[in-house]
């Protein structure tokens, strides 16, 4: 069966198809699969709810996460663009610093953040306490303040820490632009960002800004704890709290929809553009050097969304950490942290290395089917952790059935009583990180890179070694580490796919976290921070050389 | 391209080969450990800890937890008869009855448990069987609400309170369960009226958490919450100072005194489908039932025994003694779809 498919789909490309993008065809079928499980779930009776959702919440909870989705895409883009392009085109004091530190809010488990935030903005935080203190204020009644749980609230939390995936990519994309077009706009007195960086940046700025979506589309922890009705919220409440996982997969799938309209829409825009340079930079771009009021304005820029993403949650943390002995309560969980490196840290590379063999193939050897087949592998991001879980459970199941039934009872749930279930499950969530790392790189790749090297008489694996691969280093170390962050404090799969006695920082921090005993999760969830760091420089500086 | 590809293949098949063999070997070997149970639990494990601690102790069994607030139904489910799990712990009644409806447990024939536990906190089929109580409550203000000034759940949509109610979101399981008990109570259209009086009553748009509830008293924003009585000792006697000011500044008030007594909830748990040590996991579930668990219950989280012999004591009898609900537990679990219903209708 899988053998007449896979000719089908060679006649449909008219093109023989080998093996190369049959490995990405089965290899996105595995990550499509626990998808489809989910959506399979959805094909069952939901005894009605529609009628009773769409009267009452549902337009609630399409509103509410369309102004979410908007808002913070608009304030993320406006964070992470012109962030990169200071960075990337203007030379001033600390800029080297300001390079790695932008990317640090991405460290920060977005559950956290609301707690902290809440913390610090609430009427009894430090912010509105100081402010009462200040102007002799006695009660909540004298004076209005802005609610932090509320949608602007979230808008804000979640736009600071998920900027970086739209400043990672932007910074690389602004830093390949060529030269010489900078020039031309220099020499015709146009604007160089919004004639030359912009337009040039978009696939980049796209790629990101999909991601950012997805992430918002799938978040609970911070949706809940501000109470704000969002469709994330309804699917949970209807699977909970009506036992109905079947309108729960249903309503998930609406927001699935919204991710794939987005996708497509970009698609479409995009297919009318080519964004190809023809030319590596000959000559080093220059930076621009600006006045002594100009570096103000840079640091504002740079360090407007690190006061939001890290300095405030992680100033309440350190605030928190309510311990007298530090050492003794890291030595207790050194443990957890080496699980947690090492998950991350295996987990990145394998998923880096799927997403490279995958993108490249697709879009080097494959034809146009398997390059949308390659985008919709990467949409396990748009699903909330938990539902995507139960994807991965109900899809390893079935797989374990299969080799059971094929090779024996001995084998009887193999898969899905190992780590691996837990591996799956981040390859299936965050290959769209790496697919928007890699995908961002490709499409700025010139489109006769890959024919010169084979007309040069070179086979395909040695183009994509000697030629595609060096140029890509930067966007795959990009994506581990997005991965790799990613993972660490990845949170809701993990706690539920994990083996027996096993935690990871983000399962332990959440532990307390849950009954908001911020003071016992403050240490770890710092932890979480500081490991994050260390692979945050090193690969900047990694970066930095392959510019 | 042979250069590069062909050798690094035939590396990786030997890797997965011996990679397959230890997986196998692994696999095969767990079952010959020394005696423990495999515990699956909708309760933090910090919150378990001592009471597996007590329970090792006790009878040298060993345990291994996965703690997850939710899905482990549906992990329960996946795996089949390959699952590890013996026992299954849970808060709240609903993911009780979600792991009875997915046929998930096994029938336990244990006189023990029986005897410890009230049949209204046990399923008939002695499927699932409750080991605390959890009560929730109302707590008001100690200088703005005069003592006696709110007796009932029922006084919530009273005018009186206008604006001066703070609650979590409704779709939260402890305040689908509260509303399933007034369903059980007054049927669904009085249900209704009434939790649209409470919203619109209500000081602030639902959120955070119980504690978030004492807090908003504390600040003044409102003078009546709806709160689980054991966080009230949380926050008395937790590391946090400004906790226990929140905690100062409250009274309890157990509701429905002098009718159907005051809404409960339970933890508890049962055994899996499949266990593969079932001796052990009923030992260990008929180990929660007994007098030094229940006690514990009470010295770690403030919850109430189930076992009727066991007495309260310390802390949790300085708040007073009251008279429970006695709704069957498994109603609050029939009825919460529709109490969802309800609270998405007055958009609590």
């Amino acid at each position: 069966m899988v053998a007449t498919f896979l000719s089908n789909f060679a006649r449909a490309q008219r093109q023989p198809v080998d093996r190369w993008s049959i490995g990405v065809i089965l290899l996105c079928g595995l990550i499509l699969g626990p998808v489809l499980a989910v959506l399979l779930s959805a094909f069952g009776d939901s005894g009605g709810l529609w009628s009773h959702l769409y009267d009452t919440v549902l337009g609630r909870y399409i509103s509410n996460t369309l102004i979410l989705m908007a808002g913070v895409g608009v304030v993320a883009i406006g964070f992470g663009v012109s962030s990169a392009w200071v960075i990337s085109r203007y030379d001033f004091a600390g800029r080297r610093m300001l390079e790695w530190m932008l990317l640090l809010p991405a460290a920060i488990p977005a559950y956290i953040i609301a707690y902290s935030y809440t913390e610090f903005f609430e009427y009894a935080g430090p912010l509105q306490s100081g402010l009462r203190h200040l102007f002799g204020w006695q009660s909540p009644r004298n004076y209005w303040f802005p609610e932090i749980r509320s949608l602007g609230g979230a808008i804000l939390v979640m736009a600071s820490v998920l900027y970086p995936y739209i400043y990672m990519v932007t910074r690389i994309a602004f830093r390949l632009t060529p030269a010489s077009l900078f020039e031309i706009a220099l020499v015709h007195n146009r604007s160089q960002f919004w004639q030359v960086g912009l337009p040039l940046a978009r696939p980049a700025i796209m790629a990101g800004l999909a991601l950012v979506m997805m992430e918002v589309m799938s978040d609970f922890g911070t949706v809940e704890f501000f109470a704000i009705e969002t469709i994330t919220l309804g699917i949970f409440n209807v699977w909970l709290g009506m036992n109905n996982l079947v309108a729960a997969a249903q309503i998930s799938i609406v927001g699935f929809g919204f991710i794939l309209a987005l996708l497509g829409l970009e698609l479409y825009a995009r297919s009318r553009q080519q964004y190809v340079s023809s030319s590596r930079n000959q000559t080093p771009l220059a930076m621009l050097v600006p006045t002594k009021a100009g570096v103000l304005a840079c640091w504002a820029v740079c360090v407007i969304p690190l006061l939001f993403g890290f300095f405030i949650p992680v100033g309440v943390l350190v605030g928190l950490v309510a311990t007298n002995d530090l050492l003794a309560d890291f030595l207790a969980i050194r443990g957890i942290i080496g699980n947690t490196l090492i998950v991350a840290a295996i987990a990145a590379l394998v998923i880096m290395v799927l997403s490279a063999f995958i993108v490249v193939t697709a879009s080097f050897r494959a034809g146009s089917k398997t390059r949308k087949l390659a985008l919709f592998a990467s949409t396990g991001y748009a699903f909330p952790g938990t539902i995507l879980a139960i994807g991965v459970l109900i899809f390893t199941g079935q797989l374990d059935r299969a080799i059971a039934a094929l090779f024996g009872p001995q084998f009887q749930g193999i898969l899905i009583t190992s780590i691996g279930v837990l591996f799956l499950a981040y390859i299936v969530r965050f290959q769209a990180v790496g697919y928007g790392a890699m995908i961002s790189g490709v499409r700025r790749l010139p489109a006769n890179m890959m024919n010169a090297s084979r007309v040069l008489g070179q086979g395909y694996m040695d183009s994509i070694r000697r030629v595609i691969m060096p140029l890509l280093k930067s966007s795959f170390l990009a994506g581990m580490m997005l991965v790799f962050v990613d993972v660490m404090k990845e949170l809701p799969m993990t706690l539920l796919l994990r083996p027996f006695n096993f935690d990871t920082l983000a399962t332990y921090t959440y532990q307390f976290a849950k009954d908001e005993m911020l003071e016992v999760a403050a240490l770890p969830a710092l932890m979480i921070v500081l490991s994050g760091l260390v692979p945050v420089m090193l690969m900047s500086a990694m970066l930095r050389r392959y510019r | 391209m042979t250069r590069f590809a062909f050798p690094y293949f035939k590396l990786t098949r030997q890797y997965l080969a011996a990679a397959v063999f230890m997986a196998i070997t692994a696999s095969t070997s767990i079952g010959f450990a020394a005696e423990k149970i495999n515990i699956y639990s909708h309760r933090q494990q910090v919150l378990i800890q001592p009471f597996l601690d007590a329970f090792t102790a006790k009878t040298g069994i060993e345990t291994n937890v996965v703690y997850s607030s939710k899905g482990l139904a549906q992990r329960l489910k996946a795996e089949g008869p390959a699952s590890p799990a013996d026992v299954i712990l849970t808060v709240d009644i609903a993911r009780l009855s979600e792991y009875a409806d997915l046929d998930l447990l096994t029938p336990v024939d244990s006189s023990i448990l029986q005897a410890n536990i009230p049949s209204r906190l046990r399923s008939e089929d002695n499927r699932w069987f409750g080991f605390s109580e959890r009560a929730r409550i109302l707590v008001t203000s100690k200088t703005r609400v005069a003592e006696g000034a709110v007796l009932d759940l029922e006084d919530l949509a009273k005018p009186e309170w206008k604006g001066r109610i703070c609650s979590r979101a409704g779709s939260h399981d402890y305040n689908r369960a509260l509303v399933a008990s007034m369903i059980a109570a007054h049927g669904e259209a009085a249900t209704e009226t009434w939790a649209r009086g409470v919203v619109g009553n209500l000081a602030r748009k639902p959120q955070g958490n119980d504690r978030s509830q004492a807090k908003a008293i504390f600040q003044g924003l409102c003078d009546v919450a709806i709160m689980n009585s054991y966080y009230y000792g949380n926050m008395k006697f937790g590391d946090k100072a400004d906790q226990k000011d929140w905690a100062q500044s409250i009274r309890l008030v157990f509701t429905n005194q002098s009718n159907r007594g005051n809404h409960m909830n339970i933890s508890g748990g049962g055994v899996a489908k499949y266990a593969k040590n079932k001796m052990a996991a009923i030992a260990f579930l008929e180990f929660l039932t007994e007098e030094k668990a229940q006690h514990l219950y009470g010295e770690i989280n403030f919850e109430y025994p189930v076992n009727p012999s066991v007495l309260v004591n310390g802390e949790l009898a300085s708040w007073g003694r009251f008279k429970p609900d006695t709704l069957p537990i498994e109603r609050l679990a029939a009825l919460a779809p529709k109490a969802q219903m309800i609270i998405d209708r007055v958009g609590w």
